[in-house]
């Protein structure tokens, strides 16, 4: 019988999590053993809650992502708090601190993202390092990162936040959500940037500062002051000094890629693999999630394109035939999370009426009921939309751009979805041939007979042509027409 | 004046019968199920058993193809023929039995004896199989016990809130919908469907609200509510701890679905998510203090998956995480589809099973019931293969070469239909019986004329677990027999050991003690008390002291009040993964039933007001979608996958989502549904895919 294969995972975050899930079935089977190297000694926690932690919205136990006990029932071995120092290709082993070296068949780079630290004055930056940063300056990547924020929150601090992504702006919600004072500073016209147009940005701006959070555009923050407490104002050369309390920095994340650097693979804006994620020309080492750039594709920081490459990678390491390439660029769709503002976007919005002929865009705004619509099509595919206040909508199109399938010739039809009046019935005058009555057949005329005849109850209806004797749901229309009916003599 | 119930779903709604014959009149009866109320499908039940189209007689296939009469003892006598030499030449084995959730407790019972002592073959199982055997798998791992609902339907009458998963009871079981009435004036009624069925638009108007998920995401959308569940700290930390086990592991396993991401694969927006978690954790606080009871219900449409068992799991563990199972505020419960779905799943049809709900494969459940049956338990065969396996694999190589069928029309009802009629075609000989040439009867060597309901004396067991007798009225036409007379005559010609009463009631003994001290335990019921009125749920030990007053519930009317029926008394919650789905472009299929049609329309579309109503195959299709495709309403289309082609009018309906398309299954030829429908089985029920196919659509032009 074939030697069982050694698979080796090098991290723990939330798409190792996911690989280790699919690859499960396998290891179960025999057909694979695993390792799983974690330089922390947490287990795979979900950071999408980070900021809920921060609040007091969710609890930290809420966040652990893996059943541990599960993993190595099954046969997983986990390895935490092993910081791997190198990979040797030649004899195919993981060089580990503080533990023997690991052997592997194949490997997969899961060693994910950490924040990135702008070039700001008063700041120590070093993009290979995890920086030591001031007090009161913090990403929102980690735990502790979350304990930092609280204390904050708690201490009643105006929270600056740096950066107008969706998890700058997701954080700015969540502390004004919980009753703290949040300002999103960003270098752009609107947040959410190259995703939103001119109008929709305007709109999403509104909606933010109607949640409690102070917005501030086109800001070129150049340095940080600091006073005996750490932080005390963000330096800009737009808008002056910018005072807070903390300052939260979500200005995108770095692939952690000095590992895969040190034992000689291509690294660009992350580990660099083909389409198959495939690093190395033997097929031996993966990389995915946010430490890769797969295809030429740089990372995004998301976990969706991530948790689509490791279901491919668990499919293709458990699979003995080829299985084809996917395309994981639609993943990167934008749901800003919770606190009563519904915005969703992908793709790219930028194309006018009239910019390119192969592109379609078609728009809706209704800013006052703080509604707005834009999708932009190429042959009835989704390249691109920004759905605001609609949720069906947004949802519906999501999973339009997510399959590639072709949107309704009627765009409005996307609206509608969203149209409260939608679900209520009919209220076109019924003719004697209509139904009335789903569960026996009998219709209006049919019952129209029995009044006429000299029913007065809907019991007497019943017996006469079986109308509302089934579900009861057309007991009150039967008692209209009742009611109708001239009084007898 | 004959007091029984509706020959069809698991409502057993009561009904009264005078009369005979063609002369027969039925009428709603008030009964605990349905008040009184009926159905069309119910209404109009009578006409069947004087219908031209019955089978009155043994029919015998020809060479030329036909079918011609003959006696029963000709009929007989070729079948133990048949049975024996098939047996001798290729063992015990190739001989296979099919039953259903249509046949009586003492039919599914002595089904289940004669396939492992007259024909000594491990190789049966029933059509139950497609129903409810994800729901029983789920309920089983959880609760250690399956009772479609563990409590009284007429429970839900006082309900606060109710969240019913993929059933469309408006349509299925309209009287149903009368225990609807409270819920839905106090705003509780949340419907989750990719359609807006009848049931989905009983939640309009302030009764409630609809959930519309696209096709196969109910698992994702229920870990997406049990996410919000945990991390908004809303569950039942105290009854979780006292009365499950399990809890860390699902923490984990819900927590990467927030609202959000469950919105992205499921189509369901993040905010409905939310609100439906919170309204469903506010109202199971409200009901722990006193308020109205909460409830969480599944049917088909979640059910019938290639992993349906891990969406019952994971809507029984949201049920456990608002702590309501085993309490007076609420519980989960699944609606049992066919007439005797419940007592059909208990007493041995299935091919891992013995009476009572006991295991095949257990000693002691081995030697409990071969004692019963005056055996030794080394005759008794283990288990054998479930149906999808047991009916592909007729004729080839290792698998049956005689088959019976009772109560079933597979050719209609199985999924991947061509597969299906292939393999009966490779049998050497296959006997059916059935009261009309179904679709099944069709590609039979032999028909057997049976009885139907009202022409028969029996038990049934209902949604609630409640037994209920059925009664004859009338004699049978021509030369019908019950299949318990059909089995003593096989018996005897096959030289069983054990006996086989042609009698219901002598049979129904014998159950009572295969079942005592099972899971399903009817020892303590008798037809005696059925008859005088009681309400009797099991389990119902010998001992248990059973009053005829209407008002009084007898045996277990509510599970698990103390403890579950694991050993440690604790429902178990199991953690489970919803696989990361590659986007697909193809339009989804999801098959139902409709309001005219009875499963595989084998009675319903021979009573002529039903078939009047629906007599044809309509797929339902969104405007836009139609429009897409170049389809107007009213034309005919071909939807096609790998499988097949079925052909179906176009119904243009808004209330359909933008991917997907709907197909009852009830049709025959080019109109059957499950001529595309995916074989894959659930992995812990054997339950094929019936719920969701990838289908393309061509409208055939000129045809409208």
């Amino acid at each position: 019988m074939k030697r069982p294969e050694q698979i080796v995972i090098i991290g723990f975050g939330p798409v190792a999590a996911s690989l280790v899930e699919g690859l499960l079935p396998a290891v179960t089977a025999g057909q694979c053993e695993l390792t799983v190297i974690s330089a922390e000694e947490h287990l795979a926690y979900n950071r999408v809650l980070l900021a809920e932690l921060a609040i007091g919205a969710a609890q930290l136990d809420h966040l652990n992502m893996v059943d541990a006990p599960r993993l190595e029932a099954a046969g997983v071995k986990i390895l935490l708090g092993a910081q791997a120092t190198g990979v040797d290709r030649a004899r195919r082993r993981v060089i580990i601190g503080n533990h023997e070296p690991v052997a592997y068949d194949r490997l997969v780079f899961a060693t994910g993202a950490r924040a990135m630290i702008p070039s700001l004055n008063g700041l120590n930056f070093d993009p290979h390092a995890d920086t030591a940063l001031p007090d009161s300056v913090f990403a929102l990547r980690t735990v502790d990162d979350a304990n930092k924020l609280q204390h904050h929150l708690t201490a009643g601090d105006r929270i600056l936040i740096l950066g107008g992504g969706i998890l700058g702006i997701e954080a700015a919600l969540a502390i004004a959500a919980s009753g703290g004072s949040p300002v999103l500073v960003h270098h752009g016209a609107a947040p959410l940037g190259r995703v939103v147009d001119s109008d929709g940005g305007a709109l999403l701006t509104r909606c933010l500062k109607e949640a409690g959070v102070e917005v501030i555009s086109q800001v070129k923050a150049t340095g940080i002051t600091k006073d005996e407490n750490g932080f005390a104002a963000l330096t800009t050369s737009t808008h002056g000094q910018i005072p807070g309390g903390a300052l939260l920095i979500s200005t995108g994340v770095r692939a952690r890629t000095e590992l895969a650097e040190g034992c000689g693979l291509a690294v660009g804006r992350g580990i660099k693999t083909n389409q198959f994620l495939c690093a190395d020309t033997e097929a031996r080492i993966y990389a995915l999630g946010d430490c890769a750039e797969v295809d030429g594709q740089a990372p995004v920081g998301l976990l969706a394109p991530g948790w689509a490459q490791a279901s491919w990678l668990a499919a293709h390491l458990s699979s003995p035939t080829d299985i084809p390439a996917a395309d994981f660029s639609a993943s990167d769709v934008l749901m800003l999370k919770g606190q009563g503002i519904e915005v969703a976007a992908a793709g790219d919005v930028s194309a006018g009426f009239w910019d390119n002929p192969e592109l379609q865009a078609t728009v809706f705004a209704d800013p006052s009921a703080g509604r707005y619509l834009k999708v932009v099509t190429r042959d009835s595919v989704v390249t691109g939309f920004l759905s605001i206040g609609l949720p069906q909508t947004s949802a519906e199109l999501t999973l339009a751009y997510e399959r590639g399938t072709p949107l309704p010739e009627d765009r409005s039809t996307l609206l509608r979805l969203d149209d409260p009046a939608v679900s209520d019935l009919g209220t076109a005058i019924p003719s004697d041939e209509d139904q009335l009555c789903r569960c026996s057949g009998a219709t209006y005329g049919q019952v129209a007979h029995a009044v006429g005849e000299g029913c007065t109850t809907v019991a007497q209806v019943g017996e006469s042509c079986r109308a509302g004797t089934g579900c009861g749901g057309c007991k009150s229309k039967i008692e209209e027409m009742l009611k109708k009916a001239p009084a007898l003599a | 004046m004959t007091a029984t119930h509706c020959p069809y779903c698991a409502l057993q709604c009561g009904i009264s019968l005078e009369g005979s014959g063609a002369d027969t009149t039925l009428s709603g009866r008030d009964f605990e199920t349905n008040g009184g109320a009926l159905c069309r499908k119910g209404f109009s039940a009578a006409s069947l058993l004087a219908h031209p189209q019955r089978v009155t007689t043994p029919m015998l296939r020809q060479t030329d193809g036909s079918f011609t009469g003959v006696d029963w003892d000709t009929a007989l006598d070729l079948i133990a023929h048949k049975a024996l030499s098939i047996r001798a030449e290729s063992g015990a084995d190739a001989v296979a039995m099919f039953g259903s959730g249509s046949l009586t407790n003492e039919k599914a019972y002595q089904l289940g004896k004669f396939a492992r002592l007259a024909l000594g073959s491990s190789r049966i199982d029933y059509n139950g199989r497609f129903c409810m055997s994800s729901a029983a798998a789920g309920s089983n791992k959880a609760f250690g016990l399956d009772r479609g609902l563990p409590f009284p339907l007429a429970d839900l009458d006082t309900a606060g809130m109710i969240l019913m998963l993929g059933s469309n009871v408006a349509d299925t079981m309209p009287p149903f919908v009368r225990h609807l009435e409270t819920v839905r004036e106090r705003g509780g009624l949340v419907v989750v469907d990719p359609r807006r069925s009848a049931t989905a638009k009983l939640s309009a108007d302030g009764a409630g609200w609809h959930l519309q998920p696209t096709p196969s995401t109910d698992l994702q959308l229920l870990l997406g509510l049990a996410h919000v569940v945990i991390t908004e700290s809303l569950a039942d930390i105290d009854y979780l701890a006292a009365r499950t086990t399990g809890l860390d592991s699902l923490r984990s396993s819900v927590a990467s679905w927030w609202p959000e991401r469950t919105a992205k694969v499921t189509g369901v927006p993040a905010d409905q998510i939310r609100h439906t978690a919170r309204a469903l954790a506010a109202a199971a606080k409200a009901a722990k203090n006193g308020g109205n009871p909460v409830y969480i219900l599944t049917g088909r449409g979640i059910e019938q998956h290639a992993n349906g068992t891990d969406t019952v799991t994971a809507a029984i563990n949201l049920a456990l995480l608002l702590g309501l199972p085993g309490t007076t505020a609420g519980g989960y419960g699944t609606i049992t589809g066919q007439g005797n779905g419940q007592g059909g799943r208990e007493h041995g049809q299935k091919c891992d099973q013995l009476p009572g709900y006991r295991k095949i494969d257990d000693p002691q459940h081995r030697a409990h019931v071969a004692k019963v049956w005056g055996v030794d338990p080394e005759i008794i065969p283990g288990p054998g293969t479930p149906a999808v396996q047991l009916l592909n694999s007729l004729g080839t190589e290792g698998g049956a070469r005689m088959l019976m069928v009772h109560g079933a029309n597979p050719v209609i009802s199985a999924p991947d239909a061509n597969q299906i009629i292939a393999a009966l075609r490779r049998l050497d000989f296959l006997v059916v019986s059935d009261f009309f040439f179904s679709e099944t009867a069709a590609e039979a060597n032999l028909v057997l004329p049976v009885l139907q309901w009202a022409e028969e004396e029996g038990t049934m067991t209902n949604l609630e677990g409640r037994i209920l007798r059925r009664r004859a009225a009338m004699e049978a036409p021509g030369e019908a027999k019950s299949e318990l007379w059909i089995f003593a005559q096989l018996a005897q010609r096959l030289g069983a050991a054990g006996t086989f009463s042609p009698d219901a009631a002598e049979v129904f003994a014998e159950l009572k003690l295969a079942s005592a001290g099972g899971i399903a335990d009817y020892s303590g019921v008798s037809y005696e008390q059925l008859d005088a009125g009681a309400k009797i749920y099991w389990p119902c030990p010998e001992s248990s002291e059973v009053s005829t007053d209407p008002e009084a519930r007898n045996g277990t009317p509510r599970l698990f009040l103390d403890s579950f029926a694991h050993p440690d008394g604790k429902a178990k919650i199991i953690a489970v993964y919803a696989p990361n789905k590659v986007p697909s472009k193809q339009i989804s299929l999801v098959t139902g039933r409709l309001l005219e049609h009875y499963q595989s329309g084998a009675q319903t579309r021979r009573v002529e007001e039903l078939a009047t109503a629906a007599p044809e195959a309509a797929l339902e299709i969104h405007p836009s979608t139609a429009l897409a495709h170049q389809i107007s309403e009213g034309q005919m289309v071909e939807v096609s996958n790998q499988r097949g082609t079925t052909i179906a009018r176009a119904r243009l309906s808004t209330d359909m989502r933008l991917d997907t398309v709907f197909l009852p299954f009830h049709y025959a030829n080019t109109g059957t549904a499950n001529l595309l429908t995916d074989p894959s089985v659930d992995p812990f029920s054997k339950m094929p895919e019936f719920k969701h196919a990838h289908v393309s659509l061509n409208p055939i032009k000129g045809e409208s």
